[in-house]
């Protein structure tokens, strides 16, 4: 209906146009009795064609030249013949079709330019929005906005089962179904044979051999979607379909990495393992067969110091295995801490002699001048002191001791672990309490695994454990622990009672 | 110490190893002398004379394998590693490069000593060029290309001789499938490991009196085969 009455608008205005020319060349005619007319219907002819188009253009052609032939001599009266008569009409015709398909051509043109720059805004706004993405979820949502928009209408995305993918949406059985159907016949050359489902389009979502699921989209009216709008969705569809293979590929890559990462500890513990246990035991087993078979042969001191060794690889290999079960603890978060007050210097004192004995070499002069009672626990402590002794008496130089201060600083006690080894270049600083990680400059053998415990254990007691290179001309790594201090006795009790 | 006492250079970074070593050896007639990296020994290895190598791999300064490649370079000095690592990979690869044996830690000083010895009996025989090898029950002679059991011949093809040649040549010590592909196949030969199973089975065939639990040719599993002395550790 709409339609019929547009077109009788336009035939309308056209017969508006002659008749509008018609007085002019009458007004014309009256004021100069000149018979030349033509040219005044004639641009009646040409607005008509420039402002209504091709088919109003004819009509009002067809009126313009009988009414200028009712008008011209002889006066009103109808009468052909003359090769004048032909003339203007040829004229009228001829810039009638000219200008009525030039301009037609000129409005098309400035329609597929709109229809373009729309496409491409909406391409560029969709291919935007999935370059940022990389969960799928969130692609296939954007995907159905995007398509919605182009297909000026509703549109889903449903996964290769024929299941919504997109929320807050509801789809037929059918629908469902036939998407199904699509998506489990795999990928195809979808080019030219859409398929439609109560008024649905489908397009499979495919990227290379993958299929990851349909597209549907269905247009508000009947004549609101139109070929170009086609174009633009089928492209969006596939461009989707691109982004979703791509979070496909990043989330296969990420886990793959992970992988390997979890593969690479996996390898180090092992050679940690097989490193810091078996030394340890190798010493044992040399020392105590070297005890049975030769025992009688030895003289008293080498027998001792056998028996010594055995002993205190013994020792180590315990260390070693707190430091196993310990880190072990730490992963899986089930280390417990104990809170209570505890005398630094106490500890400290074991960690010390414990490591110097293990190393038989070098005094680690301790201060502890007025040392605050420490909260926390001190067998953690001692642990965590002996890792970074051992770490401090492995790297220094023979001829060097490692110091060792304890002080309260404020609300804090502060241990501190100097030595006159080789330091850590600055970039490593924080790494070395990674697990596993070994300075780039680490000139003996070992695991890496020390400092990360040392760390995990001093931070489960509220703490914290840093590290840096000593101030130049001197050389050597200083390692800083600091711990809460307990509270006052009154507090203390407060706290008590407030918990 | 004097001059008759052989020498043994011990390279390990761990001094409890060293310390716990180093009695036995001692103990058991040789001189020990220990270098903590692998410069140092390549250097003590340089400077003066050395019988045999106690090597471990994982040094301070450079692999040990490293070390064995570059004394390879220039000398034959028996080589035994004793490592932590138990990677066959690794265990082949030093093999590969030169070593004599390879002993895993942690390892008791009796076994140590008897690997030593057949490292040291090794050389001798192959150094001394005798014509004649003896281990048990197995007898060859080598210009007559002859093979004895108990006195009895047996008679093998030439790649069974090689093979066992080739065994009886390093016998006490690893050869690796690598090894013996070069010395039957030759050096550049493309031959899969199961080519020299096939070969090894053959050659019990021959020897052994139960192959299927042979005493004789021994597997190192995944490594390679090695010839029994008669002093087995």
């Amino acid at each position: 209906m709409k339609r019929l009455l547009r077109i009788l608008l336009r035939y309308g205005a056209a017969a508006l146009i002659v008749a509008a020319s018609t007085l002019a060349a009458e007004a014309f005619y009256r004021v100069t009795h000149s018979g030349r007319l033509s040219s005044i219907f004639l641009i009646g002819v040409l607005v008509t064609a420039f402002v209504l188009g091709s088919g109003p253009s004819l009509f009002a052609t067809g009126l313009a030249f009988l009414v200028y032939m009712f008008l011209v001599d002889p006066r009103y009266e109808l009468t052909f013949g003359s090769a004048d008569d032909f003339n203007t009409l040829f004229v009228f015709l001829a810039v009638a079709i000219l200008t009525s398909s030039l301009t037609g051509r000129v409005r098309d043109e400035a329609a597929r330019a709109i229809a373009r720059s729309r496409a491409t805004a909406a391409l560029l706004e969709a291919t935007a929005d999935f370059a940022a993405a990389l969960d799928e979820a969130y692609i296939r949502a954007r995907l159905s906005h995007h398509l919605a928009a182009a297909a000026r209408g509703e549109a889903v995305v449903l996964d290769a089962d024929g299941r919504l993918a997109t929320e807050g949406k509801q789809v037929s059985q059918d629908l469902g179904a036939a998407a199904a159907a699509l998506a489990q016949a795999g990928p195809s050359n979808q080019a030219y044979v859409p398929v439609v489902v109560e008024g649905w389009s489908l397009r499979v979502l495919q990227a290379d051999d993958a299929v990851f699921g349909v597209a549907a989209w269905r247009a508000a009216g009947p004549k609101a979607f139109r070929d170009e709008d086609r174009a633009l969705v089928e492209v969006l569809a596939d461009t989707g379909a691109a982004a979703i293979a791509r979070a496909r590929l990043a989330r296969a890559k990420s886990e793959a990495e992970t992988l390997a990462r979890t593969q690479a500890l996996r390898d180090a513990l092992l050679s940690s393992i097989s490193h810091d246990l078996r030394t340890p035991l190798a010493a044992i087993v040399a020392s105590s067969s070297s005890l049975q078979e030769f025992g009688a042969d030895f003289p008293p001191e080498v027998r001792r110091d056998l028996a010594a060794t055995i002993q205190e690889e013994a020792e180590r290999l315990n260390i070693y295995v707190g430091n196993l079960l310990s880190m072990t603890k730490l992963e899986g978060g089930a280390l417990n801490v104990q809170k209570i007050a505890f005398n630094m210097g106490e500890v400290l004192t074991r960690a010390t002699l414990r490591q110097e004995k293990l190393h038989r070499l070098r005094v680690a002069s301790r201060t502890a001048p007025g040392a605050p009672e420490v909260l926390g626990d001190p067998i953690l402590l001692e642990q965590a002191l002996s890792n970074v002794l051992e770490n401090a008496l492995r790297y220094s130089p023979a001829d060097t001791g490692v110091k060792l201060t304890a002080e309260g600083d404020g609300g804090e006690a502060v241990i501190r672990i100097a030595d006159e080894g080789p330091g850590v270049a600055d970039a490593d600083l924080d790494r070395i309490f990674e697990k596993f990680y070994r300075a780039t400059n680490a000139p003996r053998s070992g695991t890496g695994l020390g400092l990360s415990i040392a760390r995990g254990l001093v931070e489960g007691m509220g703490g914290s454990v840093e590290a840096r290179n000593r101030p130049y001309p001197a050389h050597g790594l200083i390692v800083t622990f600091r711990l809460p201090v307990a509270l006052q006795d009154s507090e203390e009790e407060q706290n008590r009672e407030r918990a | 110490m004097t001059e008759s006492l052989s020498r043994l250079l011990l390279v390990d970074d761990e001094p409890q190893i060293v310390r716990a070593l180093t009695p036995a050896l001692s103990a058991a007639g040789y001189a020990v002398e220990a270098a903590e990296t692998g410069e140092a020994a390549i250097t003590a290895l340089a400077s003066e004379p050395f019988e045999l190598v106690i090597l471990d791999l994982g040094l301070p300064d450079m692999d040990g394998k490293a070390v064995i490649s570059r004394v390879r370079e220039w000398s034959e000095i028996p080589i035994i590693v004793l490592s932590a690592r138990d990677l066959e990979s690794e265990k082949i690869a030093a093999l590969d490069l030169g070593a004599d044996d390879f002993v895993n830690k942690p390892v008791g000083v009796g076994e140590l000593l008897a690997r030593i010895r057949a490292c040291l009996r090794g050389r001798e025989r192959r150094f001394n060029a005798q014509p004649r090898f003896r281990a048990g029950d197995l007898e060859i002679n080598f210009p007559a290309r002859r093979v004895a059991i108990q006195g009895e011949e047996i008679r093998l093809t030439p790649r069974e001789y090689d093979l066992l040649r080739t065994l009886a040549r390093y016998a006490g010590r690893v050869v690796t499938h690598k090894q013996v592909i070069s010395a039957v196949w030759g050096p550049i030969a493309q031959v899969d490991a199961q080519f020299v199973r096939v070969l090894v089975g053959q050659l019990r065939q021959k020897l052994e009196a139960e192959p299927s639990s042979p005493r004789i040719v021994l597997t190192e599993p995944g490594i390679g085969y090695r010839l029994a002395t008669d002093e087995e550790p």
